[in-house]
């Protein structure tokens, strides 16, 4: 909070002559800057919402392409593609990459690009720290992959366990970049986590009260108080791994009376609520597109928020039904076997909930909807498996197996990245301001569903008929060819889906120039961030919208009769903002230091590997990052906006139209989400 | 809505019919577990049996409810689709919600999971009642082979001179339970034999309990299910449920030592060998009763597998290769590995401490592990982990095989 008011520091803008500067401090980079290096320093969350996408894009390429060799290796008994050693590497970097570097940070994608847009707030809370975020994430990913070319990948599976992850049984440092990797990118998720909590609670736009907000935004709010919690456990884990496999620790040494369930219990209080983190952002995406696409509201959308919310709750005391087998005694078993039963109720409510949502709708099944369909249809099946996990004398012959294969790529494929697709489909045009091809779009929905059962229905009878998990090989006579190989023929083709998405990407951008531009709302959608242009603005709302209900912006364009019928009340391009030229809107300027603080941590971390010196270096840029983020003007000097407190947004032009729902739009100038930002951030 | 493409739609067609033809052949070979040595779906044990008895009630209602939900899905897609002669400015009506149908599938799906809770606390309790008159062993796993003890005189431990100790696979007595206490010498493994009860974790320094009881003789496979480093997937066992008599013969041949000299010329040389070379790691009672101190790597499980009785046991290397019936008839050279043949190396009547028919010895695959072992099975031995490479002569491998026949 400091360093805005009188002060040797206080460089108020537009008054920038009469300011001295202590050693270390630094002008902030100038705002409105393009082209690459603008990237470098942004703290605007659009701009890191994008990065995380892409990001996770590219460690989705590497993830896949492990994924491919895995199914090349088992397409037959006694593969060769990949030595013994070589494979155990290969499906622990799969595991690990597509949890901790797709899955999460795409949530994360559309968190930060999205949830400010759905509650109107100019920027997250902590701009600087949501870049730091971003880097951390970014150096972290690329600090574990680096592993590969320095001596091999993590052996041990993305869970890791005590104590085959010791120096003894893993004597390469594989592992060490797997935990270090993992500590730095629990580092930016714990950041993010805080600044978008932060950033639900205090920067809504005037009206939003809690259940008025898009259900997105709400998941977005149970997923990050779950990483608040969750993250903390693994890293403190990772931390007495760190010290054991570094400096000779006994914290998993049995031979000096450790225990080696601690780790287990460690890594699966962490591990399942994580699970759930993953899953509720794409819970929350196809939220918002089965009403818009079925052209009515969320069936019960206290009944769907409530349920992310038991969720997060629940997701806390279901840890050990991933130990049924591990010896936690009966009395155990029994308890976390009904606790996970139970977890199933909320889930199911949501199904229903999407069920009678499309129910009496008029569905047009555009590529984000048919995406959304997917995730309800495949969900639904992870989600059944998921309940013969709970019934824990079946677990113990189904878990290791492919059966558990098959369930949570079910979950996690079919469920958490079937919705992200739908929403890259949806938010595409918001985005980019280019739609993806449809015709595209569909195929690539067909081929993905295609190749997505044909890799992960086989694997549920693999497993039940006896195939483990994470074995190189197998020999013949154990019945697994016919379904290996329908496996890797489906892993191909699921390649080829993604092949075609990429390549909608450059296709469509291609020929955007021909078509009309998509305009502020392709859709005819119903939360606020539809009526902004398309792509969004740097300044996302002028002037912030007062919201006054659920699905503020459909019944901006709609009224609702009592008997349930609507009628248009506004034509969509007079309830849209137009562009504004937001020379009056004051942002947070961009900074140096979120990148060089992040870029402290992998540089730290290659030193406890390597080096201990190299180790001091990392500290070194780590504190020296602090010092100059925390002596950093507030403003980049010759940022221009209006100084006199209150930013004004006369220019704004289109709440005017507004009617009915939505009045009194002139008083979000009391509150202005981006002065909060600068001064705490 | 944009013009329907035909590719899409030829797409969309086959994708449906391909899952759902797809879906229809996994049931169906849920049916079909013969020649699927690991299979869950066809037990052979009392435990098995009421897992078995549990999962197939659960799996029918979620059958139930996967067809409810995917078809009123689809259903509701057809039915309600947006046509093009559709007004784009009608709207169905705005429903925001019903909550009685919703606290309605809300408790509905509770009640159905309270019936499965009922089911599955009834058979955790079954499966961990104690059986009177069970036989006690001790499973220790360790990098990459199992090591079973057996407390002969059931006074509690296993370790007393009246107790067998032997390795990869395990002989019990058809129709009698057998009290399984699972432990490791290193790291986390998973002892499993699908066809007689779920898995059970052996965890170092934990003692954890495991009912196993095969209603007839046979052979079961199993399969190590906790990853437990490079050769995981080679870590395999098998338990060998013999006649009572059987079982009671070959309790005792495991009783005897081996301290009597062969006579066979090549197998004194073999024995000499032994003595230099295997036995720094491996045990034959009456020959070298407590391995030597001068192993160069100490091994990091602090034990290797018991060779005492090895030719009383069908297969070695932790499961993975036959001892006997060996070859591919066709082509003696060609390495099979256990997997590949119906039988699991049936021993005869050496099982029982008769004589080893020399003639039926898999000699390949035994020469071929004692020339290099670590490139029959991935190991570590340099840290410890696994048998090295002993740079053996091709004499030496011939003598000392013929000494390790007459283990019986």
């Amino acid at each position: 909070m400091a360093l805005t008011e009188a002060g040797p520091l206080a460089l108020t803008s537009g008054d920038s002559d009469t300011v001295y500067k202590p050693a270390g401090v630094f002008t902030r980079p100038k705002s409105g800057a393009t082209g690459w290096k603008s990237w470098l320093t942004t703290v605007d969350h659009k701009k890191i919402g994008i990065m995380y996408g892409a990001a996770a894009l590219f460690f989705f390429i590497i993830g896949g392409v492990e994924a491919l060799l895995i199914r090349v290796q088992l397409w037959a008994p006694r593969g060769t593609l990949l030595s013994a050693d070589q494979y155990n590497q290969v499906f622990t970097m799969h595991g690990t990459t597509m949890i901790f570097l797709v899955v999460m940070p795409i949530g994360a994608a559309f968190a930060n690009y999205l949830m400010p847009l759905q509650i109107g707030a100019r920027d997250v809370a902590y701009p600087r720290i949501n870049a730091f975020s971003f880097w951390a994430f970014l150096f972290g990913g690329v600090f574990l992959n680096s592993s590969w070319l320095l001596g091999g990948g993590a052996d041990g599976g993305w869970f890791n366990y005590a104590p085959n992850n010791g120096v003894i049984f893993s004597p390469t440092h594989g592992i060490d970049f797997w935990n270090l990797g993992l500590i730095i990118t629990g580092v930016a998720s714990l950041a993010g986590a805080v600044n978008l909590i932060v950033t639900v609670l205090n920067m809504r736009a005037p009206g939003m009260t809690l259940m008025k907000m898009p259900i997105f935004t709400w998941m977005t709010l149970v997923t990050q108080f779950l990483l608040l919690f969750a993250i903390p456990v693994l890293t403190a884990a990772q931390i007495l791994l760190m010290m054991d496999r570094l400096f000779d620790a006994n914290f998993f040494n049995v031979a000096k009376g450790a225990n080696p369930l601690l780790w287990e219990h460690l890594f699966w209080i962490f591990g399942h609520p994580e699970v759930y983190l993953m899953i509720l952002p794409a819970f929350g995406i196809v939220s918002e597109i089965l009403p818009t696409f079925a052209r009515k509201p969320i069936f019960g959308y206290p009944f769907i928020v409530f349920s992310g919310i038991a969720i997060g709750f629940m997701g806390w005391g279901v840890w050990a039904h991933h130990m049924f087998v591990s010896g936690i005694g009966p009395i155990s078993v029994t308890t976390f076997a009904l606790t996970t039963m139970f977890i199933a109720v909320p889930t199911g409510v949501k199904i229903l909930n999407w069920t009678a949502t499309m129910w009496g709708g008029k569905l047009s099944f555009t590529s984000p909807m048919l995406f959304s369909i997917g995730l309800v249809t495949m969900f639904t099946i992870g989600g059944l498996s998921g309940v013969t996990h709970s019934v824990a004398p079946a677990d113990t012959q189904q878990t290791d197996t492919y059966y558990i294969v098959a369930h949570f790529h079910y979950v996690l494929f079919g469920g958490a990245f079937f919705g992200f697709m739908a929403g890259f489909y949806f938010y595409w045009p918001k985005v980019f301001g280019y739609l993806l091809n449809e015709k595209l779009g569909k195929a690539n929905f067909w081929l993905m569903l295609l190749g997505f059962n044909l890799t992960f229905a086989p694997m549920h009878i693999l497993g039940l008929q006896g195939m483990s998990r994470r074995i190189y090989t197998y020999d013949a006579g154990y019945g697994f060819e016919l379904w290996n190989k329908v496996a890797t023929i489906g892993a191909f083709t699921l390649a080829s889906s993604i092949a075609l998405f990429i390549f909608n990407i450059f296709y469509s951008k291609s020929k955007a120039k021909n078509l009309p531009a998509p305009g502020a709302d392709p859709w005819d959608a119903r939360t606020i961030e539809w009526m902004i242009p398309s792509p969004t603005p740097e300044y996302n709302f002028d002037p912030i919208p007062t919201v006054s209900r659920v699905d503020d912006f459909w019944y901006r364009k709609y009224g609702e009769t009592k008997d349930g019928k609507l009628v248009r009340i506004a034509a969509t391009d007079d309830v849209v903002q137009k562009l504004s030229d937001g020379k009056h809107i004051h942002l947070p300027s961009p900074s140096y230091w979120p990148i060089v603080l992040a870029f402290g941590m992998p540089i730290a971390a290659y030193g406890l590997i390597f080096n201990l010196w190299l180790a001091l270096v990392g500290a070194i840029i780590i504190v020296g990052g602090l010092y100059g983020w925390v002596l950093e003007p507030p403003d980049d000097p010759e940022a221009s906006h209006d100084d006199d407190g209150t930013d004004t947004h006369a220019s704004g032009g289109g709440d005017a139209a507004v009617t009915g729902t939505s009045e009194s739009a002139d008083q979000s100038n009391e509150l202005d989400p981006a002065k909060e930002a600068e001064t705490v951030g | 809505m944009p013009r329907r493409s035909l590719t899409v739609r030829i797409l969309q067609v086959v994708t449906l019919l391909v899952v759902t033809f797809l879906f229809a052949a996994l049931v169906a070979a849920a049916f079909f577990n013969d020649g699927k040595p690991l299979t869950t779906l066809s037990p052979s044990g009392p435990s098995s049996d009421s897992i078995q008895k549990l999962v197939v009630p659960v799996f029918a209602i979620a059958g139930v409810v996967f067809l409810l939900v995917e078809g009123a899905v689809l259903l509701i897609s057809w039915k309600f689709r947006a046509k093009d002669e559709d007004d784009p400015e009608e709207f169905p009506e705005q429903v925001h919600g019903r909550t009685f149908l919703e606290i309605g599938w809300t408790i509905l799906p509770a009640l159905i999971l309270a019936g499965v809770a009922v089911g599955t606390v009834m058979t955790i309790i079954d499966l961990n009642r104690e059986e009177p008159d069970s036989i006690n062993v001790q499973v220790a796993g360790q990098q990459w082979w199992w090591q079973y003890k057996y407390d002969v005189n059931n006074d509690g431990n296993f370790d007393g001179p009246e107790d067998i100790v032997t390795a990869t696979e395990m002989v019990i007595p058809a129709g009698r339970p057998i009290q399984v206490t699972t432990t490791s010498n290193d790291v986390i493994h998973s002892f499993w034999i699908p066809g007689l009860n779920g898995k059970r974790d052996a965890v170092p320094g934990l003692r954890n309990p495991l009912k196993l009881e095969a209603d007839e003789p046979g052979v079961y496979r199993g399969q190590c299910t906790e990853f437990c480093g490079l050769s995981h997937a080679n870590m395999r066992m098998l338990v060998r449920a013999v006649p009572t008599g059987d079982y009671d013969a070959w309790v005792r041949n495991q009783l005897k030592d081996h301290s009597a000299e062969p006579t066979d010329p090549k197998a004194i040389e073999g024995k000499k060998t032994w003595l230099a070379l295997c036995a720094q790691c491996h045990v034959i009672k009456g020959v070298n009763d407590v391995k030597a101190k001068t192993t160069p790597v100490p091994l990091v499980a602090g034990v290797a597998p018991d060779l005492t009785h090895l030719m009383t046991r069908g297969t070695f290397a932790g499961s993975i290769f036959n001892l006997y019936d060996p070859t591919d008839p066709d082509d003696p050279s060609v390495l099979l590995p256990a997997g590949d043949v119906a039988s699991a190396g049936n021993p005869g009547a050496a099982l029982t401490g008769g004589a080893v028919v020399t003639a039926n010895v898999n000699r390949v695959t035994l020469e071929a592990w004692l020339r290099n072992a670590p490139a029959m099975k991935p190991m570590y031995p340099q840290g410890g982990r696994g048998m090295p490479n002993l740079a053996l002569t091709e004499d030496q491998i011939d003598q000392l095989v013929a000494y390790l026949e007459t283990l019986n």
